[in-house]
């Protein structure tokens, strides 16, 4: 008789819970993920740690969107500009060096903003369909940066606003002293912050996902003539969706805020909301994992092709825009040839090849 | 003139024709008959190339049609009218004669709309009208007079009587009748009604699940009265 | 009075580029039910062709030629390669190709051309005309403008209206499988279709540039300011589009005249969101309520 059958009974009924239970599960993977990120941003540089914020913050905003597309259907190309009023909204509490909130506080009402806005966006949204969603989201991407620019007296007009990250609290710098025997740069405290608030926001989407609300997004989806049928309130659910998605890119650009240091117009062009839909699209709609892929492409492959483009003989400007060629180029044959994404093709030939076992 | 072997077409794993082998003589009518979803109409599109079979195939004078797109199928010299009867009514009644005319097989001479006009009057006092506007005895018309527009030497209707009364069904089908003397046209004729297509019918082909039953006689297939019943419903 | 009026002249010549442009999406949703949002980006890449020909000493007209040439064979190409697998499938895949190739053309010109902001010549001069104290801010160019569109537009009406090739393309935008029966090549009309459409684009994207500055981004909000006067119109109108891109003109011209240019983006997007919750179909549709 084997050791590995013989696993004492409590032990086999804690597993046994936390198998049975999505939110166990995922607050374990987000356990998980957390000591991920402390070995990772201990280990790395500043540069690097400011690089891992902004995985996180697009990370989180693609995790939104990846909800709002792949599990509901609506598309949406606007989402840079809410990442802009979260950002614009966090930038107007740091201006002084003595912020009225704490962080915590500031990162909730960026979020809390975005979400009333969202909830309005997400009423008119949720009846259009196709081109129509598509269309609107992209003159609300084009349209916000020209209200900053209108407003210039208190949003700071083409200069934008300067973000004063506050000093970073003591306890936290005595909690990871105490945990890592390291000192905690801004970048990294930002990082830490970022990441922190991504694990919540994915164990949220996560468990929305798996659970009823998850369901009836995708009934509405697949088919909305059924979900009707079945009771469903199709304006109800969609509205949801957008709010939930426009709240995470909130508060991404309330991080991002916080990372960049600075808010400005031309930082929430069509390009932001551009990028933000390849993230999705190359991970897999409706993947969390495939927009934290995504995530990591965008933030890591830049510097790459960059560089390769440099070694060819490019100039700067020149190699820079390789980056956007490039994952232009990989949206462009994904859809062509592997619709269902990195993550939706792998799943898809690990079906495969269970079916067929 | 039109010979098809051993046709079969599937939808994914549903066998829509599964061996259909028959031919329809030349300057005759041949009615297909059956119940819904016996395959008559999948067996049109299948020879008139908007479908592709997965084996068999549908000869036209000898010329293999299973491998033929359908936008050649009208120079060739077959015409295919649809379900549902495709008039483009965003078009006028002109208009849509017009597009017939444009992939005519006989090139030699040019497009003749008068001749469609003289066939059906109503027509000719609509002809800058919107085909929209069109009763649905008129649409049917205008969709046979298009299809004459392409100088077809053979001709596949599919369900031409649906949704008229029968007082239009017996205007038609006399006209039908009068076509084929008059021109030598080969027809396919798809019919729920079996009854009015078996009395303008030189033949009669009944399909049932994909498989052909039985190919006769028009007039042996009317009096065979187990046949009838058990396929045809009258 | 006379900011009126220079305002609502200045709504008029920008009018009629975002109805060229407009047209140009409209043709195409109506051959292939696709909205092209990467026209902008093409559009601008001819310009750059021009301007590259202008550069090698070439006059404003050959480079006029070349762009709208060069857009005929962008359009046809793209449709031919890219949009081709995806037409007639799932609608999300048709949107995110169309801002892949957007991405991908940009990216693109930014390479090969550079992001520097270059002048663009216009014909015909850049100043209004003196009558009495009031100067009419109709410029030659303007007047250029106006009139290439409307010639545009009039040819097109003729292509459609009275030749063969224009009852086959509009046969197979209206009913793709009975064209096919009756023996119209409607893969090649649909690639036909793109090709017109792009030099439409093209043309726009010459005209939008005339007298200001042309970079990779600056023909971006004109696919927003087009789509809206296109579902102004009616997505399926082409007269629509001519009359939204007019009306679209005139209107944001007062916004920027009389409120802030920086809102104008603002107000096309009231102006669209108020549309398609009123009047879905656009200004010229029918009773029939469609489904957007």
């Amino acid at each position: 008789m084997s050791v590995a059958t013989r696993v004492p009974a409590p032990l086999a009924k804690a597993l046994g819970r936390i198998s049975s239970s999505t939110l166990l599960r995922h607050l374990l993977f987000a356990l998980f993920g957390l000591v991920i990120v402390i070995l990772v941003l201990e280990s790395t540089d500043q540069f690097r740690n400011a690089q891992f914020a902004s995985m996180a913050y697009l990370g989180i905003a693609a995790g939104g969107l990846t909800v709002l597309t792949g599990l509901n259907g609506q598309l949406s190309l606007g989402h840079g500009a809410f990442m802009a009023i979260g950002a614009y909204t966090t930038a107007l509490f740091f201006q002084d060096s003595e912020p009225p909130l704490p962080v915590v506080g500031v990162l909730i009402v960026a979020t809390v903003v975005t979400l009333i806005v969202g909830a309005a966006v997400g009423v008119a949204a949720a009846r259009l369909h196709g081109p129509y969603i598509a269309g609107a989201t992209l003159a609300l991407a084009v349209a916000v940066p020209g209200i900053a620019l209108f407003f210039s007296d208190t949003l700071g007009g083409e200069q934008g606003l300067n973000v004063l990250v506050p000093d970073i609290p003591d306890w936290f710098a005595n909690v990871v002293f105490f945990i890592t025997a390291n000192e905690v740069s801004t970048s990294k405290y930002i990082g830490y912050i970022g990441w922190l608030c991504l694990l919540a926001t994915f164990v949220l989407l996560a468990n929305l996902s798996r659970s009823r609300v998850g369901r009836v997004w995708r009934a509405v989806r697949d088919d909305e003539v059924a979900a009707e049928i079945a009771g469903i309130n199709l304006g109800r659910a969609r509205v949801l969706a957008f709010v939930v998605s426009a709240a995470c890119a909130g508060l991404a650009g309330a991080v991002m805020a916080m990372a960049v240091r600075i808010t400005a117009p031309s930082g929430f062009s069509l390009t932001l909301s551009l990028t933000l839909l390849t993230a999705v699209v190359l991970g897999g709609l409706g993947s969390l994992l495939g927009a934290l892929i995504g995530a990591a492409l965008l933030t890591f492959l830049p510097q790459v092709v960059t560089g390769v483009g440099h070694d060819a003989g490019l100039s700067d400007l020149q190699a820079a825009e390789l980056a956007p060629l490039v994952y232009g180029l990989t949206m462009v044959l994904v859809i062509l040839l592997a619709p269902a994404g990195i993550v939706g093709s792998i799943r898809g030939a690990w079906r495969r090849r269970k079916e067929s076992a | 003139m039109l010979e098809i072997r051993e046709l079969s077409t599937s939808y994914g794993p549903v066998k829509a024709l599964d061996g259909v082998s028959f031919s329809a003589p030349r300057g005759k009518i041949t009615a297909v008959l059956g119940a819904n979803g016996a395959g008559k109409t999948t067996l049109l599109r299948t020879v008139s190339g908007l479908i592709r079979p997965v084996k068999g195939s549908a000869l036209l004078d000898g010329h293999d049609l299973s491998r033929t797109p359908a936008e050649r199928m009208p120079s060739l010299g077959l015409a295919h009218v649809p379900e549902g009867r495709g008039v483009i009514t965003e078009l006028t009644v002109e208009e849509n004669l017009r597009l017939g005319g444009l992939g005519r097989a006989d090139r030699s001479r040019p497009s003749d709309n008068e001749r469609v006009y003289s066939l059906f009057p109503v027509l000719s006092d609509r002809r800058n009208a919107t085909a929209h506007v069109l009763s649905g005895g008129e649409r049917q018309m205008l969709v046979i007079g298009r299809a004459l527009m392409a100088t077809p030497k053979m001709l596949l209707l599919d369900e031409p009587s649906l949704g008229l009364a029968p007082r239009i069904v017996a205007q038609i089908f006399d006209l039908l009748k009068t076509l084929v003397e008059s021109d030598g046209l080969t027809v396919l004729l798809v019919e729920q009604n079996a009854r009015s297509a078996l009395s303008i019918a030189d033949y009669g082909v009944v399909l049932n699940l994909g498989k052909l039953i039985v190919h006769e006689e028009a007039a042996v297939l009317a009096a065979d009265d187990k046949l009838r019943h058990a396929y045809l419903g009258f | 009075m006379q900011q009126f009026l220079t305002t609502a002249l200045t709504g008029l010549t920008l009018g009629m580029v975002y109805a060229a442009f407009a047209l140009a999406l409209v043709l195409i949703w109506r051959s292939t039910r696709i909205v092209n949002f990467a026209q902008a980006p093409m559009a601008m890449i001819t310009t750059y062709v021009a301007l590259a020909l202008i550069d090698a000493g070439f006059s404003y007209w050959i480079g006029f030629a070349a762009a709208l040439l060069s857009g005929l064979v962008l359009g046809a190409v793209i449709e031919r390669v890219v949009i081709r697998p995806v037409e007639g499938k799932a609608h999300i895949n048709a949107v995110i190709l169309t801002l892949g190739l957007f991405i991908v053309i940009h990216a693109l010109a930014a390479v090969i051309f550079g992001s520097r902001y270059r002048s663009f010549p216009a014909p015909f001069g850049l100043q209004g005309f003196q009558a009495g104290d009031v100067t009419i801010a109709l410029t030659g160019f303007g007047i250029f403008t106006i009139v290439s569109v409307l010639v545009v537009m009039l040819l097109l009406v003729a292509l459609f209206r009275y030749t063969d090739l224009g009852l086959m393309m509009r046969a197979s935008a209206f009913n793709q499988e009975v064209a096919r029966l009756l023996g119209v090549k409607v893969s090649r009309m649909l690639t036909l279709g793109w090709a017109l459409a792009a030099l439409v684009g093209s043309l726009s994207g010459l005209l939008i540039a005339g007298g200001s500055l042309v970079h990779p981004s600056y023909m971006d909000s004109v696919v927003v300011y087009g789509f809206v006067a296109a579902v102004l119109g009616g997505l399926d109108s082409p007269a629509g589009a001519v009359v939204g891109g007019f009306l679209l003109g005139v209107s944001l011209s007062f916004v920027s005249g009389y409120v802030g240019s920086e809102l104008v983006a603002l107000a096309s997007l009231v102006i669209l969101m108020l549309v398609l919750l009123l009047r879905p179909g656009g200004l010229f549709s029918h009773a029939a309520e469609r489904r957007v």
